[in-house]
């Protein structure tokens, strides 16, 4: 099988989630070798993605494959290239001071809006001032920042209240998006938005939730970077409706289920196989045991997690896209490492005699909640915890009351596929207190002083070491069961080529190039 | 009758009233998630709070009701908490392509079933049992798979028509109806199936009933008598259930909405009940409601012009 790429931002890994999920479930249609006609045009990029995109404000830019739609028409400050590195964007430059609370970007000049305004740092002002004040994702996402200051008109000045390391992940996405400041007031921002992006709405053309029209900006200062002068964004939540697409030619790009693979293989198309985009992992939430007790206990915690056979989970149920993993980060990250898949083989004599030396010889009961999305997975977790005698009990939960379900702490332990992304972002919706990635508000004081070495350092040398210690405690404290990364399969037409490696995690449409 | 139309409107209003402030209310206890839902994951309890309260969540579930209802009586349906677009006019958008599937099938269901219906009951023998043959094996087989077939034959082997999207038909009438074509012929297929085996079992009734053999004694044509008075007679019962079919048809197409990507009137409601977006899912139900009570009211009135025994009012 294979994912929809995966977010930048916190809030869109349940929608990377939903994908995976609804990839998972759905069914495979028709067989051929038909050959799909060439591409519509290398002029035109033609992509589906599973759900439309939410506001155009920028306070509501979410992550997951909408982004294909807004980050194509906003600049944000940084960016994430296809190798997973954060560049400049429209900040030509960004500087730390030597104790880390005041970040400094140099804006490009000569850049407008759409409508005609400059881009300069009084409106990048604006837009950081509007996301961290509105209450939603991006206000959490920039809580670490206390002010912003426009120094001059090309020069914006951040004001941290504490070092974050995670922030400058989280300014290459939606959280720094600049509108202009003009239209932000106005009331139709949400469907009409007015920046300075590589594309415009072109709203004609575009029917809202279902087809998106974006025309290139000749005048755009980085043209060069974006190949296609039209870009076609088709909701299409049935996977099926992609493939058939794709083999008719009414799509050029599109991820698709990994049984479709061959069939649109042998139809003369191109896949790009991306082993790994999220993780699906059990979270042993309740790490106090305040709600069950037995995952108060380490030893039940790596009892748990010696109970999937992960090779073999990763060729029947995800027939090969994808790898065996005991850790949450991304394999081709620098928090990985290879070393800490081998920590807990599948043994499940040896995790009942965990079992048994941590008090629980007989096994114990656990209810956890059950989503419509991980609904395909659930029989092959539950069998590999009940072969070690931990029976599970799912509760029914409404999509819509997942994030309050787990946030609210009633689950001790529950099933979860969440997005890859950088190092920094991963460490910070893990362990954020109160969160449903973090319900039971676990902390640690060896932790703690990992994420504040990780804040605080100046070196990325040293703050790559920090980030694999923490990889390194949560695998061997057993904070998470991670069963297996769930890889996507880019399908494009000739002419057309994915660029991405599964280094990075963001969603952008410069990921897409042209090819003989 | 003008009393009687008045009457089933008002009627209609209190019932759309009950209906849109009972799915308030069931909506209610999820307000909590649907903030969540908003917001992401990641996020603390402290923000969900906020943000409940930047959206007016917060107040008396009652005196949301009532200022939604008094927009909406004002034409305001307000905005969805998602899209940020205005609801009225979104649920009209998504209503129009959803029509415009869902009539040209009822209008070639009520074609291919009286015809087939009325040959099957006044001829009987060979064409009866072809009828019925066809009528059980439109029953039987799913939609969802006669769309995958169709889009195989004639959108990806032949290329006749797209495989997925929709072209609305005042942007281009002849787009418009390839872009529906493999979509209504997968929803024509059961509702034909349905109507024809109805039509053919009233027909028979009405052919054996002893009026149609005074008529015959008095030398009046079987044509018609078959097309003049049983199928006049046997048209009441048909006509409640294609309005019944209308109306399974609005939400029920919603598979073939996610097979063909048609941004329609069943899958915005899917996607609107999933995601919590209380506007939209309170415009979707003041616009069903409606709906329904129209088609009703029309469906009595043909009813009563179609057999004056009928009529109720």
């Amino acid at each position: 099988m294979s994912i929809s790429p995966r977010p930048l931002q916190r809030r869109s890994r349940i929608l990377t989630a939903t994908a995976a999920a609804a990839l998972l479930m759905t069914a495979a249609c028709g067989g051929g070798s038909d050959s799909p006609d060439a591409s519509p045009s290398a002029e035109k990029l033609a992509i589906a993605i599973q759900a439309p995109p939410s506001s155009f404000e920028v306070t509501r830019l979410d992550g997951g494959q909408a982004a294909y739609v807004w980050a194509s028409v906003y600049d944000t400050l940084l960016y994430t290239d296809e190798k997973g590195q954060i560049q400049p964007n429209a900040a030509e430059s960004y500087t730390y001071s030597e104790d880390r609370k005041t970040l400094t970007f140099k804006l490009r000049a000569g850049m407008a809006f759409s409508s005609g305004a400059p881009v300069n740092a009084a409106a990048a002002k604006a837009s950081l001032d509007a996301v961290r004040t509105t209450p939603g994702l991006g206000q959490s996402n920039l809580a670490s920042i206390d002010s912003v200051e426009a120094a001059d008109d090309l020069t914006v000045v951040v004001k941290l209240k504490e070092p974050d390391d995670s922030l400058v992940p989280y300014l290459a996405g939606g959280s720094s998006a600049i509108a202009d400041p003009a239209a932000m007031k106005q009331p139709d921002a949400a469907t009409n938005p007015v920046a300075s992006g590589p594309y415009t709405l072109d709203k004609g053309a575009t029917v809202s939730g279902s087809s998106y029209t974006l025309k290139k900006r000749e005048d755009y200062w980085n043209a060069a970077a974006y190949p296609f002068e039209t870009i076609q964004v088709k909701v299409m939540p049935d996977r099926a409706a992609v493939v058939n697409a794709l083999r008719a030619g009414e799509l050029n790009a599109g991820s698709v289920d990994s049984s479709q693979v061959e069939t649109l293989k042998s139809a003369g198309l191109r896949i790009e196989q991306i082993k790994a985009s999220s993780v699906a992992t059990l979270f042993l939430a309740d790490r106090e045991g305040d709600k069950l007790e037995p995952l108060g206990d380490l030893k039940v915690r790596q009892a748990i997690n010696m109970a999937f056979d992960r090779a073999k989970l990763v060729q029947t149920v995800l027939r090969g896209t994808g790898m065996p993993t005991a850790q949450l980060f991304n394999p081709k990250g620098r928090a990985y490492d290879a070393a800490l898949d081998e920590l807990y083989p599948y043994d499940p004599a040896a995790a009942k005699k965990l079992l048994a030396e941590a008090g629980y010889a007989q096994g114990f009961e656990v209810t956890m909640p059950s989503f419509v999305t991980t609904k395909p997975l659930e029989p092959v977790i539950a069998q590999s915890l009940a072969d070690i005698g931990v029976k599970v009990t799912w509760e029914s939960v409404p999509l819509q009351q997942q994030f309050t379900a787990l946030g609210s702490a009633k689950y001790p332990m529950y099933f979860g596929i969440y997005g890859l992304d950088h190092d920094p972002l991963l460490v910070d919706t893990y362990t954020a207190p109160g969160t449903p990635t973090n319900p039971f508000k676990s902390a640690d004081p060896e932790l703690t002083k990992l994420i504040g070495d990780a804040d605080k350092a100046g070196d990325p040398a040293e703050a790559d070491e920090a980030y694999k210690k923490i990889n390194q405690f949560f695998v061997k404290n057993a904070w998470f069961a991670p069963v297996m990364d769930i890889g996507m399969s880019w399908v494009t037409a000739k002419g057309i080529t994915y660029l991405g490696d599964g280094s990075s995690a963001a969603i952008s449409i410069r990921y897409f190039g042209t090819s003989d | 009758m003008l009393l009687y139309v008045i009457r089933r409107l008002v009627s209609g209003l209190v019932l759309a009233v009950l209906v849109t402030l009972i799915t308030f209310l069931l909506l209610a206890p999820s307000f909590d998630g649907i903030v969540s839902n908003r917001i992401g994951i990641g996020v603390t309890s402290e923000a969900v709070r906020a943000l409940k309260a930047d959206m007016g969540l917060d107040r008396p579930v009652l005196v949301q009701y009532l200022d939604w209802l008094s927009d909406a009586v004002r034409g305001d349906l307000g905005v969805s908490f998602f899209s940020g677009e205005a609801v009225g006019h979104t649920v009209g958008q998504h209503l129009g392509v959803t029509l415009s599937i869902v009539v040209v099938t009822l209008l070639l269901t009520v074609a291919v079933s009286v015809t087939l219906g009325v040959l099957a009951a006044s001829r009987g023998g060979a064409v009866d049992r072809i009828t019925q043959a066809a009528s059980l094996t439109g029953h039987l087989v799913p939609n969802l798979l006669i769309a995958i077939a169709l889009v195989y034959l004639l959108a990806i082997r032949l290329k006749l028509l797209p495989a997925t999207g929709f072209t609305p038909v005042t942007e281009d009438p002849a787009a418009w109806a390839r872009s529906i074509t493999i979509p209504v012929i997968a929803l024509l297929v059961a509702s034909v199936a349905g109507l024809t085996a109805q039509v053919r079992g009233t027909m028979i009734d009405e052919l054996r009933k002893d009026y149609v053999r005074t008529l015959r004694t008095r030398g009046i044509s079987t044509r018609a008598v078959v097309l003049r008075h049983a199928l006049r007679n046997a048209a009441g019962p048909a006509l409640t259930v294609l309005s019944f079919e209308f109306v399974a048809l609005l939400g029920g197409a919603l598979i073939v909405e996610k097979v063909f990507a048609i941004p329609g009137f069943g899958s915005y409601a899917f996607d609107a009940s999933l995601q919590g977006d209380v506007p939209v899912i309170m415009g979707i139900t003041l616009f069903a409601v409606l709906l329904v009570v129209t088609i009703n009211l029309a469906v009595d009135l043909v009813n009563g012009w179609l057999n004056p025994k009928a009529r109720i009012f």
